[in-house]
């Protein structure tokens, strides 16, 4: 059900260490907010998708399938950004309704276009982590960050058992519609209730059980995993950091030019 | 080929195109990047003293009762598998629930917000909901303003008597509702309109998104309340374990 997190265990690189991962990614986002360059989020868009799609070996379509999720919320949110109601007609387009004018300025459309790459790049930031370092690794990461322990325990709980309880979801409804529970809009709503509530009850059962499971192995609060550590290349630090810099020295470039792109 | 095949080819095809290009509705999760970086620090910035409060209060709740951990984990992954779940709507698009309120009402506001900001880190992480630098303002909108705003609701309506039933869709819809005003409010201040300024942009945002969210609001509402009534009437020992009778 979930597709990205499964294919991070797929990825090729998904055997690099993480914490280089997790650095090159978090950087390489803040870069893109700070500059809010055009320049800098097409670079920033082919490096991290050449990465995942080229190095990582994710397939292309999956790739941009998933670039097109966070999509409505983009076209709605700039559409508000471009569109104004006003008085007086704005430079860039203007349509009378009444005495008011739907309305944009140059400056506007061009934010908008600026908005829309920042955040494009901001997500393949993103998606490079979250395609080629599967969860517990990135728990890995945040454990050397002094996350507190109770956090990061609760945070491996909870994803494991997103997997189980949607396990449990998908079974039932599975079984409802083989039943035509969700034949009308009606039964439906019944039907997703019922379904909701089920597995709320099996899922607090769950926990119950899960304790005792843990009990029974010792538990005193904390879970003891092996963690593998992939060794740290210094080729991949090299590089990292060549391009991180590079990327900053762009960011200062453009940002002292004044920013028009 | 006959008349009705050709009718009922077409009405295929319709059905099927608009099904493949209907968009997820999800709940208002500000995208990756969509922030300046002022106002990702302000916003997380913000959050802080919930959070801080709701992890001593995790804390204080642990130390009292070890089988509670186990607990809030379950809870923690059932508030994300159910702001996952497809849910039937009358129009036919896909969309999810927010499970704010159903969140709050069942395990209390408190620690909503730690679960929930967990639950956003994954929703950013696994499905690419929201992102971690608007982390902080989806916080605040989905985790903190909406939880306990559902949950002020929730017991005002207890306190008055209202109808069961009632008091639960008023709980989760308003308190969608208000996550999306404050959302819209988040982003207005980020992006003050060119002609009237944070208020005029506030409006827009809010107009903007209205179409999905309003009707998002009235079926969460209506979801909620039977899946409560649900529970009440055959889960008690469950629900009291979770501490909400």
């Amino acid at each position: 059900m979930i597709m990205s997190d499964k294919l991070c265990y797929y990825s090729k690189l998904r055997y690099v260490n993480a914490t280089e991962k997790f650095l090159f990614s978090v950087l390489t986002l803040t870069a893109c907010i700070l500059s809010r360059s055009i320049i800098i989020a097409f670079l920033v868009l082919a490096v991290t998708g050449i990465l995942t799609v080229y190095k990582g070996k994710i397939p292309l379509s999956r790739y941009i399938k998933l670039m097109t999720v966070p999509i409505v919320f983009l076209f709605l949110g700039t559409l508000a950004i471009f569109v104004n109601v006003s008085e007086t007609p704005l430079d860039a387009f203007a349509f009378p309704i009444g005495s008011y004018y739907i309305t944009g300025s140059v400056q506007g459309l061009f934010h908008g276009i600026q908005l829309i790459c920042t955040a494009l790049a901001s997500t393949s930031c993103l998606y490079f982590l979250s395609l080629n370092t599967p969860v517990t690794d990135i728990l890995n990461v945040l454990r050397k960050l002094h996350v507190p322990a109770l956090i990061l325990e609760l945070m491996l709980l909870i994803y494991r058992y997103i997997f189980v309880i949607i396990h449990l979801a998908s079974d039932i409804t599975v079984s409802q519609n083989s039943r035509l529970g969700n034949i009308r809009p009606s039964t439906a709503k019944k039907s997703f209730a019922a379904m909701v509530s089920s597995v709320f009850i099996l899922s607090v059962r769950r926990s119950g059980e899960l304790y005792d499971a843990l009990e029974a192995r010792c538990y005193n609060g904390t879970l003891q995993v092996l963690s593998e550590d992939y060794p740290v290349k210094i080729s991949e630090i090299l590089s990292i950091a060549a391009f991180e810099i590079l990327l900053y020295l762009a960011v200062i470039v453009i940002r002292v030019s004044g920013g028009t792109l | 080929m006959t008349q009705k095949q050709k009718k009922q080819i077409t009405a295929i095809t319709v059905f099927s195109i608009a099904f493949g290009i209907c968009p997820a509705a999800n709940a208002m999760h500000i995208m990756e990047g969509y922030l300046p970086v002022a106002y990702c620090i302000a916003w997380g910035v913000l959050c802080l003293p919930f959070l801080v409060t709701g992890f001593m209060k995790i804390k204080k709740t642990l130390d009292e009762n070890r089988r509670a951990m186990t607990l809030l984990a379950i809870s923690g992954a059932f508030i994300f598998v159910i702001s996952s779940l497809k849910i039937p709507s009358v129009t036919g698009s896909c969309s999810h629930m927010t499970g704010t309120g159903l969140g709050a009402i069942l395990f209390g506001p408190c620690s909503v917000s730690i679960l929930g900001i967990i639950v956003l880190i994954f929703q950013a992480v696994i499905l690419a909901h929201g992102g971690l630098t608007s982390l902080g303002a989806n916080a605040f909108s989905m985790a903190i303003a909406g939880p306990f705003f559902s949950y002020g609701v929730y017991a005002l309506c207890k306190k008055c008597n209202v109808n069961r039933r009632i008091t639960v869709f008023l709980a989760a819809s308003i308190g969608d509702l208000f996550t999306y005003c404050v959302t819209s409010v988040q982003l207005a201040l980020a992006y003050p309109s060119e002609a009237g300024g944070v208020l005029a942009s506030a409006v827009k945002f809010l107009s903007v998104f209205a179409p999905t969210q309003l009707p998002l609001a009235v079926v969460e509402g209506l979801l909620t309340a039977a899946i409560v009534i649900c529970l009440e009437s055959f889960a008690k020992p469950e629900l009291k374990s979770v501490g909400y009778i």
